[in-house]
């Protein structure tokens, strides 16, 4: 079987990078064998929100200047950068996805109720234009009795610290019983599965009107929207005042949404996913890639022009380690790693951790080396790639969608 | 200066909360005695929680040390009757390497070793090697020969807070975070102390006729406190745990103790140690692993089983064990593992004032009966001891099959769990609302109601506390779910939304000090899973612009 193009990897950069692929007309294949980093999304993309010297940035393409030329940003070109950015609202716009954001970084509210800042905010996510900015000043904070993953406590001690008061009601809901039974499956998309019934939607948001009292904002648990955003607004109008969901533990409702949109837009486009299986080498001529082994087709190779890998960092597999080094497990590539174990990490948790910024060493056009040999057709996309502390510069989805279109770009250049 | 109150609240006030301290405080509470235990962390903080957790049987000290060996077998058969809850009976083997024959330690050595074993009264039997792998297939197949002995396992938390529940069920007041800042003396008699409450800064003093110095390594300094010297020395050792149970014998080296021979199972997991390194005393509140202990312990460790090599290591962790050095012994003893109780009126003309040091976690039953028999005699008080027959709280029954059986119709596997966890007095755990049945820990199975009860009957103070008793966060997930769970519930119970938040913090730091040597492998995906849980999602930044 050959393909166009053959992406290794199921998250946002591998579907960014297949969709825009196979718009443009291209045979494409994911293969992609289980976790992504959307799982755990915040109903949001970050594209930088802190330079590595800790300095806060408002605006994203303009503090790009200021990166090291290690980052993925710069390798590519800022220019292009700026470009693939100002091009992502429509992107996801067509793949159903609407997103909300400027030049200027918005504030959103994490699961503790303070705030982060982000790039584009999901249609169903809260975001505001200044850190002081907020929705009303008296919050009706509610959660579905038994929910042990979000913590209304949290959200109203930041809130009260920006003078909002805050009531705090659990709601018993009968229908979650079947969860409660196998008490692991009281987890958010479990819920938000059970809450896509209209009738038990509806009698959970009456149970909220009755006891409200003279509350003017509601905030739940992400626990709606599971297919849509459409419940954010329901939800609004029936309750007469404005809703704010806040993002629960992991797995993600609004991550899990958009990975499935995505993939719902790449095969719309005529792409092909081979999901729950997963690449275990490649055979390399002549600085090529030949064709990839997976581990359910065995010693029958797939075949294409082009590679992308997207695999992810440690957490998609992309990047693995002993307890003597970094490595990249699925092609054996060259890393930018430290080769000493105690650099890997600060003695802090809370500190950044060197090893989020490892990954595969790339040249400025994402292609990765073996042995220092470069590979030509193949390209690096997204968390695999080192660079970028995605994590403290806030960088993870946009490094992922532009490094995507840029690979894209590329191959259709080709 | 002469207090202002003379009376004494209590008859005897014991310092340290770990098993020696938790141990001595029930005897003293059985033979009727009021008691005052001061700690200034938790209960099982020191060395009590940061060991194998083995139930010797005595073996290993047979060939060298034969009253070591001789108390490990009584005490191993007495902890099997009155803690059956914290105890499982695995049984042990030490095996020969074909290394160990080059070094005089083959099997002719074996021979001599169960010879050591059966004269201390501990049944030791030969295995051919291929019925050792059949009892323990994950041995190194290269034995060349074994011997089986009555080892088992022990829980050093349940054991301590078991200890615990059972003196105050007999009276006896306990204050953690509680920190000795005085050791109260009118000219050579010890009348009691002073304490500072950790958690409101208030100092209060308290009395009794004697005072009792178990506090492990930091006895060294109470006594310097109260102006006698004891010659202790602290000897890290350092251990690590593998995220699953990769053996249920407990595998040790028939030969001279050295680094990293024995790997004993316990619970979901399995630990491998230990080492033994003489460190300052400066260093012992904050002892952490080298990556070179860690190489050391997985290079031995994978000589008694080869898949340790391959098996992902949950932590690294490293106690401080209270060796008391032989030279300065005034007891004239030259075993400097062995049990020392001082009474410093005989030895420094100190009245009121007892230290009970050295031993190990097997022999704190017996160094609390002869704590307390000091103390009986300081009092005059003649009842004798009754902890080696009396079963501790949960140790009532000792079938969790017949206990679950008598608590619910159909048992959960939670429910198995926490009797597991708490023996009969899971009884008291109260489930009868469906949403007190949801797990707060899906890696250790523990329910909301656990976590409840264990809140309100246990002292718990703060996550890393409740962890001791009821292992949230101990499973292989290391706290990334469960502990924001146990935050969410604490906090409910406490009202103080900050100190959660600082609670949680502290929590996720002190899991990051005992992963970060190891962190590799899985552990290493499973810490940026955790960083960016605990940053992107829920905002615990060290960055706070508010």
């Amino acid at each position: 079987m050959k393909f166009d193009t053959i992406i290794i990897g199921g998250g946002l950069s591998a579907l960014t990078c297949g969709i825009k692929l196979a718009k443009a007309g291209r045979d494409c294949l994911i293969i992609a064998s289980g976790e992504s980093a959307l799982s755990f999304n915040s109903g949001s993309f970050g594209l930088l929100s802190r330079l590595p010297d800790g300095t806060a940035v408002e605006e994203p393409l303009k503090a790009i200047e200021q990166l090291p030329s290690s980052h993925p940003y710069v390798k590519i070109g800022i220019d292009n950068t700026r470009r693939y950015a100002a091009s992502a609202k429509e992107f996801f716009a067509d793949c159903g996805i609407s997103l909300r954001g400027t030049e200027r970084n918005l504030w959103r509210y994490t699961s503790s109720g303070k705030m982060k800042r982000c790039w584009l905010a999901m249609e169903d996510t809260t975001a505001f234009v200044s850190r002081e900015d907020k929705v009303g000043d008296k919050a009706l904070i509610v959660t579905v009795k038994g929910f042990q993953d979000f913590f209304p406590g949290f959200v109203a001690e930041s809130l009260e610290k920006k003078g909002i008061s805050c009531r705090c009601e659990s709601i018993e809901l009968d229908e979650l019983d079947m969860l409660r039974s196998n008490a692991s499956e009281m987890r958010a998309t479990n819920i938000a599965l059970t809450m896509e019934k209209d009738k038990i939607r509806k009698s959970f948001v009456k149970e909220i009107s009755r006891i409200r009292q003279d509350e003017d904002m509601l905030i739940l648990p992400q626990i709606f929207g599971y297919e849509d955003t459409r419940a954010l607004e329901d939800i609004r109008k029936a309750v007469g005042m404005p809703v704010t969901f806040i993002s629960t533990l992991m797995p993600s409702v609004p991550g899990i949404r958009t990975q499935k949109m995505l993939k719902k837009a790449f095969e719309a486009a005529g792409g092909t996913l081979m999901m729950g299986d997963c690449v275990t080498g490649a055979v390399i001529e002549g600085g090529k890639i030949k064709s990839v082994l997976t581990s359910n087709l065995g010693s029958y190779g797939l075949e294409a022009d082009n590679f992308v890998l997207a695999t992810g960092s440690f957490f998609g597999k992309g990047l693995a380690s002993d307890f003597t080094k970094i490595y990249e497990p699925v092609l054996g590539l060259d890393v930018d790693a430290s080769e000493k174990r105690d650099e890997w990490y600060s003695s802090s948790f809370f500190d950044r951790q060197a090893f989020i910024g490892f990954g595969v060493k790339t040249d400025n056009d994402l292609h990765p080396s073996r042995d220092g040999e470069a590979i030509s057709n193949l390209y690096a996309a997204g968390s695999v790639l080192s660079g970028a502390e995605s994590l403290y510069e806030g960088s993870g989805a946009g490094v992922a969608i532009i490094t995507a279109m840029y690979a894209a770009d590329k191959i259709l250049e080709g | 200066m002469i207090p202002a109150q003379t009376t004494n609240d209590f008859d005897v006030i014991i310092i340290g909360g770990g098993i020696t301290g938790t141990g001595t405080a029930r005897d003293c509470a059985l033979r009727g005695l009021r008691v005052l235990l001061v700690e200034r962390d938790d209960i099982a903080t020191g060395a009590t929680g940061r060991n194998h957790g083995l139930l010797h049987s005595g073996a290993r000290y047979a060939v060298k040390d034969s009253e070591s060996a001789e108390e490990c077998i009584r005490e191993n058969t007495i902890l099997r009757k009155i803690a059956a809850h914290c105890v499982e009976d695995t049984q042990g083997l030490f095996i020969t390497l074909p290394e160990d024959e080059e070094i005089g330690y083959g099997l002719d050595y074996q021979k001599q070793f169960i010879d050591a074993c059966t004269r201390a009264g501990i049944k030791a039997t030969a295995m051919d090697p291929r019925e050792a792998i059949a009892m323990e297939p994950s041995v190194n197949p290269a034995l060349i020969g074994a011997v089986q002995v009555p080892d088992g396992s022990v829980d050093p938390f349940r054991l301590c807070s078991a200890n615990l529940v059972d003196a105050k069920l007999h009276g006896a007041k306990v204050l953690t975070y509680h920190e000795l800042v005085e050791i109260i003396r009118e000219g050579d008699t010890v009348r009691g102390v002073r304490v500072r409450n950790k958690t409101t800064g208030q100092t209060s003093a308290y009395f009794a006729p004697v005072t009792v110095n178990a506090a492990g390594i930091w006895g060294h300094q109470v006594a310097e406190m109260a102006g006698v010297h004891v010659g202790m020395y602290p000897a890290k050792g350092a251990l690590l745990i593998f995220a699953h149970r990769v053996n249920n014998v407990v595998i040790n080296r028939c030969r001279k103790s050295a680094d990293g021979d024995i790997l004993v199972p316990g619970d979901t997991v399995s630990v491998i140690g230990t080492t033994s390194t003489k460190i300052p005393f400066e260093e012992c509140d904050d002892v952490r692993v080298t990556p070179e202990e860690v190489d050391l312990m997985l290079r031995e460790g994978s000589r008694l089983a080869p898949s340790l090599m391959t098996t992902r290591v949950l932590r690294a962790y490293a106690g401080v064990r209270p060796l008391v050095s032989a030279d300065n012994d005034p007891t004239g003893r030259n075993i400097s593992r062995g049990i020392v109780c001082l009474d410093h009126e005989k030895r420094d003309g100190l009245r009121g004032f007892i230290t009970i040091t050295g031993g190990k976690l097997m022999t704190y039953r017996l160094m609390a009966e002869m704590a307390t028999d000091a103390v009986c005699e300081k009092l005059g008080v003649t009842v004798g001891c009754s902890t080696a027959t009396t079963p501790l709280p949960g140790s009532e029954s000792s079938d969790i099959k017949e206990i679950s059986k008598k608590l619910w119709k159909m048992p959960t596997i939670a429910q198995k769990a926490s009797v597991g966890r708490v023996g009969t007095r899971a009884s008291q755990i109260k489930a009868d609302d469906r949403f007190e049945r949801s797990l707060v820990c899906e890696c250790e199975q523990v329910s909301v109601a656990e976590v409840r009860s264990a809140m309100d009957n246990l002292d718990v103070h703060n996550l890393v506390d409740l962890r001791r008793r009821t292992r949230v966060g101990m499973g292989t997930c290391q706290g990334q779910l469960c502990a924001c769970r146990a935050a969410g519930l604490l906090g409910k119970n406490r009202l103080c939304v900050k100190k959660e938040r600082e609670d949680l913090a502290s929590f996720m730091e002190e899991r990051w000090k005992g992963l970060r040597p190891v962190a590799w492998g899985d552990a290493l995906r499973g810490a940026e899973l955790s960083a960016w849980e605990y940053s992107e999602v829920l905002g615990f930044d060290k960055e706070d612009e508010q």
